[in-house]
């Protein structure tokens, strides 16, 4: 390789002096890069940007879709403090993210520990546990999920052969809540495949030398792996929490919509749909959307504070 | 690539944005109805997407030069879809009304009085016929079926029991002697079989009770018609079922809203829509059924029979040159045979009484059922009706939390029926 291939081709344009004229060339090239980044921005401001200040102005108007909306300052806000379904959406999504993710991480760490250690037919392992990310909370895995664990599902099926008779789980209010948890576990896919990446990052030789000062597979697990692969644990962290937060698809397959049985799958997001679409209170579920996502910046900025104490990039604390 | 320079791209690029935006603006465009052109807007399954299709195509074929745009969807989304279309004032030039919202529409501006529609023929229509459909004292919508409350039974079940219904007749069709019957005809059934489904949410069902108690399901100004009282009865007739093991639990029917599928089997009885026989029979097809008007308390209130009228609208906001194209295809809706041999009788009974007497020439014997049942429930006296006011739409949510509540036994029925009209209660009240 010569020193000529370093030089970036864009460099060799660049004007020796400020203020000098840029060539026509490079004005050519600047309205290609906006011509190609046009449908971009153009998206960015049509379907993201105005939507979202559209629903800002929303969040503080009593709005029911067929009437036009009619300014009630903070009243939505104050709503929510003495809504009680509202409370229990949040009660639902919190149990929810605290425990879902915490065991979706673990078992996506655990299966790509044990995928890492090189055992024969390591691809078709691979494809076969990211599978179910793929189909991830699609209506399909939701239907699926009814089936497994309804009154007549697989699950109390295989109880049955143990003489146990079960309940359907996802009309149980004590049990329905559990099932998505085991379903959201189950799309382990995604994170473990990045774990997967940062694994294969870590040296060989760190191991090696845990390895003579006589550090068996716990100890180079909990003083080498975890440790230097604490950064791809915060980003699956990061990534998984907000997702947790938006979880809406399998609580409205699997409850038809209500959340239930009595609110046991009320996720906020659906309460915010029943508000929004079913209500028709779309001030109502605006300042909802917003609230979530102060919520949602609030603990990402958290995660973010926090990761300085434990997450560690190379020789820094 | 080669003979793609940059100047040739650039050209190709902006050809293709002309392009883009020449066709958003065509479609913007596109909105609106034309004079030959309109949109038509139902809800169903697959099976009723597939009969409309063909009987709007039978429509084009009627009126040369016609074109249908139908939008379709499923009941909940339909109804979703609808009120954002009324948001961005996009609404369907004809259109079906979903039973909740037939107020809020109504005060949202989105009918248009249909009696000055000279393409559009009333006179199937009696004065009185055409009165009672009024709202706010206009005929701006238009009943395209009649749907009563009904028990649908499995005959084969009872065959195979030996057993019988109590007595058709005012004297033992009562709610007393069907839930004795059921309790007895459970203790001895088959394994995994029970007398009834739990279904204490249904409307209509829920609405004749209601009336028979001399109560209402909504007033003629807009509120609640019925007290807690009421409707601690209705759980109490559900709760002496599954107590006693002759109704289905949540579990065994997967939610307090059952899906038939999953039920159909199980049960001798159900109630329902006096129309869903006409799709739900046919998913057990070993089996024969039988329907028959809802049972009647010994003391029941005058005029507590009643039909719901499920209603067809035009648009406010229609073109005017589409006005009588709408009135043509509400005219094909309600008054054409054609039409109802093409998509049957799965949305109910014809509210046009020309129509109902043809309907017995195309109807299966399921159908011809639920016929006679509405024609027998229409012959009697009935007080008034009034439509589900604006802020209504989520009572059957709130309906069914409270059915959760009583059947888990998380609360107790009088508490259940507390909740359920506070929750009601404060519903109409943020939408007033």
């Amino acid at each position: 390789m010569s020193h000529d291939t370093l030089v970036r081709p864009a460099a060799q344009g660049l004007p020796e002096q400020r203020g000098r004229r840029r060539p026509p060339s490079f004005r050519r090239q600047g309205r290609a890069a906006h011509v190609f980044l046009l449908p971009f921005l153009l998206g960015l401001v049509l379907i993201t940007a105005v939507p979202l200040l559209a629903s800002l102005y929303l969040s503080f108007t009593d709005y029911d879709l067929l009437h036009d909306p009619e300014l009630i300052g903070l009243d939505n806000f104050r709503r929510m403090v003495e809504d009680e379904r509202f409370w229990a959406s949040v009660g639902v999504t919190l149990r929810y993210v605290l425990v879902s993710v915490p065991l979706q991480l673990a078992f996506a760490l655990l299966l790509a520990v044990v995928l890492d250690r090189g055992m024969r037919g390591l691809a078709l392992y691979r494809s076969a546990f990211y599978l179910p990310s793929l189909l991830g909370s699609s209506v399909a895995v939701a239907i699926l999920w009814r089936q497994l664990f309804g009154h007549e599902g697989l699950v109390n099926s295989v109880l049955g052969w143990f003489g146990v008779t079960g309940e359907s789980w996802l009309q149980n209010p004590d049990t329905a809540l559990s099932t998505l948890v085991v379903l959201n576990v189950w799309t382990f896919g995604s994170p473990m495949i990045i774990f997967l990446a940062g694994l294969r990052q870590i040296p060989e030789e760190l191991y090696e030398a845990a390895r003579v000062d006589g550090a068996g597979r716990v100890r180079q697990f909990w003083s080498v792996t975890v440790p230097l692969l604490t950064p791809i644990v915060f980003f699956n962290l990061v990534l998984q929490t907000i997702g947790a937060f938006q979880a809406f698809t399998q609580a409205h397959i699997i409850s038809s919509g209500q959340g239930g049985p009595l609110d046991s799958t009320l996720f906020y997001t659906l309460y915010l749909y029943q508000q929004g679409f079913q209500s028709f209170n779309m001030g109502y579920a605006s300042a909802m959307a917003w609230v979530l996502l102060l919520v949602i910046a609030v603990v990402t900025a958290g995660h973010f504070l926090l990761s300085r104490y434990w997450v560690f990039y190379g020789d820094e604390r | 690539m080669d003979h793609l320079n940059r100047r040739r791209f650039m050209q190709l690029v902006g050809l293709g944005a002309l392009g883009a935006a020449g066709t958003t603006a065509l479609t913007a465009c596109g909105g609106g109805s034309g004079g030959n052109s309109i949109r038509y807007a139902w809800w169903g399954d697959t099976v009723r997407q597939q009969k409309y299709t063909a009987a709007l195509e039978a429509f084009a074929q009627q009126n040369p030069g016609v074109e249908v745009r139908p939008e379709f969807a499923d009941y909940d989304a339909f109804q979703e879809r609808i009120t954002v279309q009324t948001a961005g004032r996009d609404v369907p030039d004809v259109f079906w009304i979903p039973s909740p919202h037939v107020m809020s529409y109504h005060d949202a501006g989105l009918y248009r009085r249909l009696d000055d529609i000279p393409s559009l023929d009333l006179s199937a229509f009696s004065a009185a016929q055409l009165d009672s459909f009024k709202i706010d004292g206009e005929l701006n919508t238009l009943p395209r079926s009649v749907l009563t409350a009904a028990v649908r039974f499995n005959q084969t079940f009872l065959d195979e029991a030996g057993a019988q219904l109590p007595a058709d007749d005012a004297q033992n069709w009562t709610w007393d002697r069907l839930s004795e019957f059921l309790i007895d005809y459970s203790r001895d059934a088959p394994p995994g079989r029970k007398g009834i489904h739990y279904n204490a949410q249904t409307d209509l069902c829920f609405e004749a009770w209601l009336r028979q108690h001399g109560q209402d399901l909504w007033t003629a100004d807009g509120r609640m018609g019925f007290d807690a009282a009421a409707l601690a009865g209705w759980f109490e007739w559900w709760e002496v079922l599954r107590r006693a093991g002759a109704a289905t639990n949540l579990s065994e029917q997967e939610g307090a809203q059952p899906e038939w599928p999953v039920v159909g089997d199980k049960v001798l009885v159900t109630f329902g829509n006096s129309n869903h026989i006409a799709d739900e029979a046919p998913m057990f097809p070993d089996y024969e059924f039988g329907l028959r008007p809802m049972p009647v308390l010994p003391d029941a209130a005058a005029g507590h029979r009643f039909g719901y009228l499920s209603r067809i609208a035009v648009y406010q906001g229609i073109d005017d040159e589409s006005v009588d194209l709408a009135g043509r295809l509400v005219q094909f809706n309600i008054n054409d045979p054609q039409m109802l041999q093409l998509v049957g009788l799965s949305v109910g009974a014809p509210a046009n009484p020309a129509m109902l007497r043809a309907a017995y020439d195309v109807a299966n014997e399921d159908e011809k059922k639920m016929l006679a049942v509405v024609e027998r429930e229409l012959a009697e006296e009935q007080k008034p009706r009034y439509e589900a006011p604006a802020g209504s739409g989520t009572w059957r949510s709130i309906m069914t939390r409270g059915v959760e509540e009583v059947a888990l036994e998380r609360a107790s029925v009088s508490d259940a029926a507390a909740r359920v009209i506070a929750d009601i209660d404060r519903e109409l009240g943020q939408a007033s």
